[in-house]
C-alpha cells in the first residue's frame, strides 16, 4: 500500500497530528465531561430545568458542525487561535450526551434502592456519590464513550479552520489530489476512534455487569 | 472480593489520570524549536512555487533541513498554522495580510502597506516578514495585446474612453466585492455598453482571446498573459492595493536560525512579474514539476551556490 | 450484643409489652395526633392517631391504597403531615433534623432494598459508618449482625446479587438494626418470600423482638402475619383508621371489616368453577 510508505516517510508529521488530533478531541470531551455531567446531576435535583438544559443542547447539537465552528470565528479571544475554537466548539457539541446520560442514568437507578438510602438518612450528597453515581456509572460511561468518538470525528473538521490534527492531512489530501496524503490522515482517525470507543465499552461493559442487579 | 473490586477501579483511574496528563502535554513546535525548517502554502500553483523556493534556498544556503506542509486550505488556515507554530515559514502577500489578517481598510501605497503590515505582525502575532521579493499579485485589467498596441493604450485611464464600445467580463467574485468591479468602474469612470459578463475565472481568458469579451480581470501573474499575448492595463490611479509578496516567519525560530532569514533575503527583489508568470505559466500550463521549475530559475540566478 | 450510643438508647429493660395504649409517662416512642396527609389534593390519611411504646409491635393491617405505607413514611420523616403532629420521642417531626431522625429509624422495605453495588458486610455497616464509626466497631457489629439473623459470616463478602431472596430480607433487617435504632419499621418486609422462609422469618423476628424490645411499626396486608406478630394491630381502610385493638381481642372483634378479613383469610383452597367443571 502506497500511503503506509508515505506515512512512514512522513512519520514526524503523522505522529504530530495524532497527538495533535487526540489533544483536541480530549480536552474538548474533558470540558464537556466538567460542564455536563454536573449539569445533568443538577436536573436530576431540580427537574423543572431538565427541558431547559436539555432543550439547550440539543439545539446546540443541532447546528452543523462547520457552522458552528464559523459562529465561534469572530468571536474575541475564542476566534483568535484555532484550537481553542475547536476545542470550545468539540466542547459544546459532546454536551448533550454527557448531560443526557448522566440524567438518565442516575434517574434509570432502581428508585426502591434511592428510597432505601433516603430513609435511611443518608444525605444527598451522601446519597449521589456513595449511590447513584455509582449505579448510573455505566450509562455515563456510555455517554462519555459517546462524546469520545463524536470528538475525534469532529475534529477532522476542525482542520478546515486551522485547527489541525489528522484533518488536515484530509483537506491537504484533498487540495493535491493525492489519495496518499489523504488516507494517511483518514485511517489514523478512524483507527482511533475505533479504538476509544472499544476501550470505553468495556470499560463501560465492566461497570454494568458490576452493578448489575440480580 | 471487595479488594478485587477497589484494585479495579483504582487502575481504571489511574489510566484515565495519565490520560490526562498526556493531554495537557504541549505537543507541536510551540515548545522547543525542532531541527528542521516546516514550510507551508496556501493551495494554489503561484504558492506551491514560492513555498519550494523557500524550500530550496534555505536547503541550499542555510544548510537546514526543510519540511514541505503546502496545500493548506487558505490565508487564516496558514495564520493559525504559524501563530500556533506548526509551520515556521509561509509566502503571503501584504494586501491580503492588511485587509483578512489585520482586517484594516486597503491602502493604495506600496511602501505603507508594507510597514503596517510589518509593525503589525512583529507587535500582535511575533511575526517577522521578509523583504518583498519583488511582483505584486494584485488584480490585473487585461486586454489583448494586439488592442492595446493598435490604441496605444498604457494605462486604465486611457482605456476608459473605448469602454463604451468594449464588453467586459469579469468572476463572480470580483463583482461581489466592494472593492471590485463597482469601485474600479466608478474610480475610472468606466461606461460599458452592456453589464460585464460574469463567468468562471477559468473561461475569462479564453473568451478575452476569443474575442467574447475585450476587458477581464484576472490575476497579475497569470502565466497566460506573456503566452497569449495579452496585455495589463496600468494601474495608474492606484485603485488596487498592492499585494506583494513576502514571507512571513516565526521569530522564534529565527531566533534559534537566523540563518534562514540571510537565506530568504537573498530572494529580495528577485522576481518580477514577468518571472512570476513564467514559472506560473510552466508548472499550470506545461505541467512541469513544481521544484524542477524553481531548481531551475535559481540555478539561473546562481543563487544556489554561495560566493 | 453491645448497646451502642445512640441520640435515644433502645430499651432493654422489658417494658409492659403489650397491652397498654397509654401514654401516661408522657413519652411514646411514636405518637400520631390527628394527622391528616394529603397529595396533590387526594387525601390519603385522615385524622389518624395512635402511640407506640417502646418494646410494643404495632402492625398496621389494610388492603392496598388504605395508608399504610403512607403512615409508615411520616414516622421517619419522608413525608411531613399537612394537619396534626407526629411525634418521634416526644419530638414533633417537624423539629427533627430529618438525617438524624432517620438514622435513629431502621427502616425494612420489601426485598431488602439493599445497594447492589455494596457488599453484605458493606449493606449493613452503612449507617455506622456515615456516623463515624471506627472500623473494628463496624467489623465487630456486622458480624454480630449477621449471627444475629442467622446468616453464615461468610456471606459477608458476597453482593446481593449472589443470595436468595430469604438471605436478602435477613441482610435487610440486619441493616436495619446496624445502628441499634429505637424504633423499627417495616413495610411489608416478608411479603415478597415464599411461605416457607416466610414463615420462618416471622418467627425469628418475634424471637429477636422478644430480645430487643424496640418500638416497631409493621405494615402488612396478611392477617395471620399480622396475628402472629403483633401486640396491637390497626386497621386501616382508605386512609382510615377502623380498629385498634390488642390482638388477641382483634382476632374475636365483630367488627364488619374485620370479619372479612377473617373470612378471607380463613376461606379453604378452592379451584375456579371454570376448571371444575373441565375435569
Amino acid at each position: 500500500m502506497n500511503f503506509l510508505h508515505f506515512m512512514s516517510a512522513n512519520r514526524q508529521q503523522v505522529i504530530e497530528l495524532t497527538l495533535e488530533h487526540i489533544q483536541l478531541a480530549g480536552i474538548a470531551t474533558l470540558i464537556a465531561a466538567f460542564v455536563g455531567i454536573p449539569l445533568g446531576i443538577l436536573i436530576t435535583r431540580i427537574p423543572s430545568l431538565s427541558k431547559l438544559i436539555i432543550g439547550g443542547a440539543n439545539v446546540i447539537q443541532t447546528i452543523p458542525s462547520l457552522a458552528l465552528f464559523g459562529f465561534l470565528i469572530p468571536a474575541p479571544w475564542i476566534g483568535e487561535r484555532a484550537s481553542r475554537l475547536a476545542i470550545l466548539a468539540l466542547a459544546l457539541y459532546c454536551l448533550l450526551p454527557l448531560i443526557r446520560n448522566t440524567y438518565a442514568g442516575i434517574r434509570g437507578v432502581d428508585p426502591a434502592v434511592v428510597e432505601a438510602g433516603r430513609a435511611m438518612g443518608l444525605t444527598d450528597r451522601q446519597l449521589l456519590f456513595q449511590v447513584e453515581l455509582p449505579l448510573a456509572s455505566g450509562v455515563i460511561v456510555a455517554g462519555i464513550r459517546l462524546a469520545v468518538v463524536l470528538s475525534i470525528g469532529l475534529a477532522t473538521i476542525a482542520a478546515a479552520i486551522g485547527a489541525g490534527g489528522l484533518g488536515e492531512f484530509i483537506f491537504r489530501g484533498l487540495a493535491m489530489v493525492s489519495n496518499q496524503v489523504i488516507l494517511a490522515g483518514a485511517i489514523p482517525a478512524a483507527l482511533l476512534a475505533l479504538a476509544a470507543d472499544f476501550l470505553l465499552g468495556l470499560l463501560e461493559r465492566r461497570l454494568n455487569s458490576f452493578w448489575l442487579k440480580a | 472480593m471487595r479488594e478485587a473490586h477497589q484494585l479495579r477501579r483504582r487502575a481504571i483511574s489511574a489510566c484515565f489520570f495519565v490520560l490526562e496528563l498526556a493531554l495537557f502535554l504541549p505537543v507541536t513546535g510551540c515548545t522547543t524549536q525542532s531541527e528542521h525548517i516546516v514550510i507551508g502554502s496556501k493551495n494554489f500553483t503561484e504558492q506551491l512555487i514560492l513555498g519550494e523556493l523557500f524550500a530550496q534556498i534555505i536547503e541550499a544556503r542555510a544548510h537546514l533541513p526543510v519540511e514541505r506542509r503546502f496545500y493548506l486550505a487558505g490565508t487564516f488556515i496558514c495564520h493559525q498554522a504559524i501563530l500556533s507554530g506548526r509551520i515556521d515559514i509561509y509566502p503571503e502577500y501584504t494586501g491580503t495580510a492588511l485587509t483578512a489578517v489585520l482586517k484594516q481598510p486597503p491602502s493604495a501605497n506600496k511602501e505603507e502597506v508594507y510597514r503596517q503590515v510589518e509593525q503589525s505582525y512583529e507587535k500582535q502575532f511575533n511575526l517577522t516578514l521578509g523583504s518583498p521579493l519583488g511582483f505584486d499579485d494584485t488584480f490585473a485589467i487585461v486586454i489583448r495585446g494586439d488592442d492595446a498596441r493598435s490604441l496605444h493604450l498604457q494605462t486604465l485611464s486611457q482605456a476608459a474612453a473605448y469602454t463604451p464600445q468594449w464588453r467586459a467580463g469579469f468572476g463572480y467574485e470580483f463583482m461581489e466585492r466592494p472593492d471590485g468591479f463597482k469601485g474600479l468602474a466608478s474610480s475610472y469612470g468606466f461606461h460599458f455598453a452592456e453589464p460585464p459578463r460574469v463567468m468562471d475565472l477559468g473561461l475569462l481568458t479564453r473568451a478575452l482571446v476569443q474575442r467574447q469579451v475585450d476587458l477581464i480581470a484576472g490575476n497579475n501573474t497569470d502565466g497566460l498573459i506573456p503566452a497569449l499575448d495579452l496585455f495589463v492595463l496600468q494601474d495608474d490611479h492606484h485603485y488596487f492595493p498592492p499585494y506583494e509578496a513576502v514571507a512571513v516567519m516565526r521569530e522564534e525560530m529565527l531566533k534559534a536560525h537566523p540563518e534562514v532569514k540571510s537565506a530568504l533575503d537573498l530572494l529580495a527583489g528577485q522576481i518580477s512579474d514577468d518571472d512570476m508568470r513564467r514559472m506560473n505559466y510552466a508548472v499550470d500550463r506545461q505541467h512541469r514539476d513544481a521544484s524542477a521549475v524553481v531548481r531551475e530559475f535559481l540555478s539561473e540566478r546562481k543563487l544556489l551556490q554561495s560566493n | 450484643m453491645p448497646p451502642t450510643q445512640m441520640p435515644l438508647t433502645s430499651n432493654e429493660t422489658a417494658s409492659n409489652g403489650s397491652a397498654s395504649n397509654a401514654t401516661s409517662s408522657g413519652a411514646s416512642a411514636i405518637e400520631f395526633d390527628r394527622v391528616s396527609f394529603s397529595l396533590n389534593g387526594h387525601p390519603l390519611l385522615e385524622n389518624l392517631s395512635l402511640a407506640v411504646n417502646h418494646g410494643e409491635t404495632l402492625v398496621l393491617l389494610g388492603r392496598s391504597g388504605s395508608g399504610k405505607t403512607t403512615t409508615l413514611k411520616l414516622v421517619n420523616g419522608l413525608l411531613m403531615p399537612v394537619e396534626g403532629e407526629v411525634r418521634i420521642s416526644g419530638r414533633s417531626t417537624a423539629n427533627w433534623d430529618p438525617i438524624r431522625l432517620r438514622r435513629s429509624i431502621g427502616y425494612v422495605i420489601q426485598d431488602g432494598g439493599l445497594f447492589p453495588h455494596f457488599t453484605v458486610e458493606r449493606n449493613i455497616g452503612l449507617v455506622p459508618r456515615i456516623e463515624g464509626w471506627d472500623r473494628p466497631r463496624i467489623d465487630a457489629r456486622v458480624r454480630a449482625l449477621l449471627a444475629l439473623v442467622g446468616l453464615n459470616s461468610e456471606l459477608a463478602s458476597r453482593y446481593p446479587s449472589e443470595l436468595s431472596g430469604g438471605q436478602r430480607q435477613r441482610v435487610g433487617v440486619a441493616r436495619a438494626l446496624a445502628a441499634d435504632p429505637p424504633i423499627l419499621i417495616l413495610d411489608e418486609a416478608f411479603s415478597a418470600l415464599d411461605p416457607i422462609t416466610r414463615s420462618e422469618m416471622q418467627k425469628e423476628f418475634r424471637a429477636l423482638q422478644q430480645r430487643m424490645r424496640k418500638a416497631v411499626v409493621f405494615v402488612t396486608h396478611d392477617l395471620r402475619e399480622a396475628l402472629l406478630l403483633a401486640d396491637r394491630i390497626v386497621l386501616m381502610e382508605s386512609g382510615r383508621k377502623v380498629v385498634n385493638l390488642p390482638a388477641e381481642e382483634f382476632s374475636r372483634s365483630e367488627h364488619p371489616l374485620v370479619r372479612a378479613y377473617r373470612e378471607a383469610f380463613s376461606a379453604p383452597i378452592e379451584m375456579p368453577t371454570e376448571k371444575r367443571e373441565s375435569q
